[in-house]
């Protein structure tokens, strides 16, 4: 830490979470936001939807978060056009949070839904992750999608489904663990929060360095 | 962990080399190899080719590039290195598969180069990926494969 307790180094991480809609993006981020403030994180969080600002009034209404920590984009067209071809909107929203509530540690920023081809632009941030859910079919790895072979962490939600969707969550994460070539997968039920740790310790280790 | 927060110049800057070169023969120097697409990042969590783990954390208005030196001491530096870029190699002398070849790789948003008959793309993932994807457009023989040399 540097004098004024930022961490060294001085900007904060950024982290994508990036996913198909209803994979459980939004979950997923009530379930970090408690668990990196309970360890001392100091975060804030950017949101994206279509046409309205859903996503981050779900946020701001949970108490999880002060709600002026909250920012949303409106992508107003394909929701993959702002984290990857022009991440613009998304990139000031970050400054913006940033320069208003620094020493931030981090900044976690949620796509819209989008399709499997659905990727993060490295101009926007560090390190990004990819949620599907097993409802989704057990065929979503092995179908290849961007999302799935370049993320940083592929997290599969909603794992307390599997059997009443007749999927093999078993072979699920053996076809995912072979077209990723290595890089790491995680088991979450959002619902519950069941899993939600494992990905903390990912990101604190992969872009935070603790 | 080492941590990394700032590019303190290029191997190639005037200041640097001659340390550098010093170093280089006491076998002082370390690198970190990175692809293109990691060359875009500012935290990265890596591991030197000699072993030494290393937290990246460059401010924002920072860019990595090939040579960028992040630590330079009396008895070690650590620069960044630029892995070599492999690529697949397609060819073709049919001007309608040439269209379908370049539509289908603008589709999957890889990158590419053109070298007159010919369509480069940047591989980011194991080659036989994209040769499964790209069956299709090759089982006519109308688009070739060509090995680099």
């Amino acid at each position: 830490m540097s004098p004024d307790g930022s961490r060294s180094g001085g900007d904060a991480a950024r982290v994508g979470i990036g996913g198909p809609v209803g994979s459980g993006k939004t979950a997923l981020l009530e379930q970090l936001i408690p668990r990196f403030i309970g360890r001392g994180t100091n975060i804030a969080v950017v949101t994206n939807d279509l046409v309205t600002q859903e996503d981050a009034e779900r946020i701001r209404r949970s108490g999880l978060i002060a709600p002026e920590r909250v920012m949303a984009v409106e992508t107003g067209a394909c929701p993959h056009t702002a984290i990857r071809e022009d991440p613009t909107l998304n990139i000031q929203a970050a400054d913006l949070l940033e320069d208003r509530f620094r020493p931030l540690d981090l900044v976690l920023i949620e796509s819209g839904g989008d399709n499997l081809a659905s990727t993060f632009s490295l101009d926007l941030v560090d390190y990004w992750m990819f949620v599907i859910d097993v409802a989704g079919g057990d065929d979503i790895p092995r179908k290849r999608g961007l999302g799935i072979l370049q993320s940083d962490l592929l997290v599969i939600n909603k794992t307390d489904l599997a059997p009443y969707v007749r999927v093999d969550l078993q072979r699920m994460v053996a076809e995912a663990k072979e077209v990723r070539g290595g890089r790491p997968i995680l088991l979450t039920n959002c619902a519950t929060g069941e899993g939600v740790d494992a990905v903390v310790q990912q990101l604190s280790r992969d872009v935070l360095f603790d | 962990m080492l941590r990394l927060e700032r590019i303190l110049g290029y191997a190639s800057d005037a200041g640097m080399a001659g340390p550098l070169h010093a170093l280089e023969h006491g076998g002082k120097v370390e690198r970190i190899l990175l692809s293109g697409d990691d060359m875009l990042r500012h935290r990265l969590h890596v591991v030197t080719d000699r072993g030494t783990e290393c937290a990246v954390a460059l401010p924002r208005k920072e860019k990595l590039g090939n040579g960028a030196v992040l630590l330079l001491e009396p008895e070690r530096a650590i620069l960044v290195q630029l892995e070599r870029q492999q690529w697949l190699t397609l060819e073709t002398d049919d001007p309608a598969s040439a269209l379908k070849i370049a539509y289908f790789a603008g589709n999957m948003h890889w990158p590419v180069r053109f070298e007159e008959n010919r369509l480069r793309i940047a591989l980011g993932g194991p080659e036989q990926h994209y040769l499964d994807r790209l069956a299709h457009l090759l089982q006519d023989g109308k688009v070739r494969r060509v090995r680099d040399a």
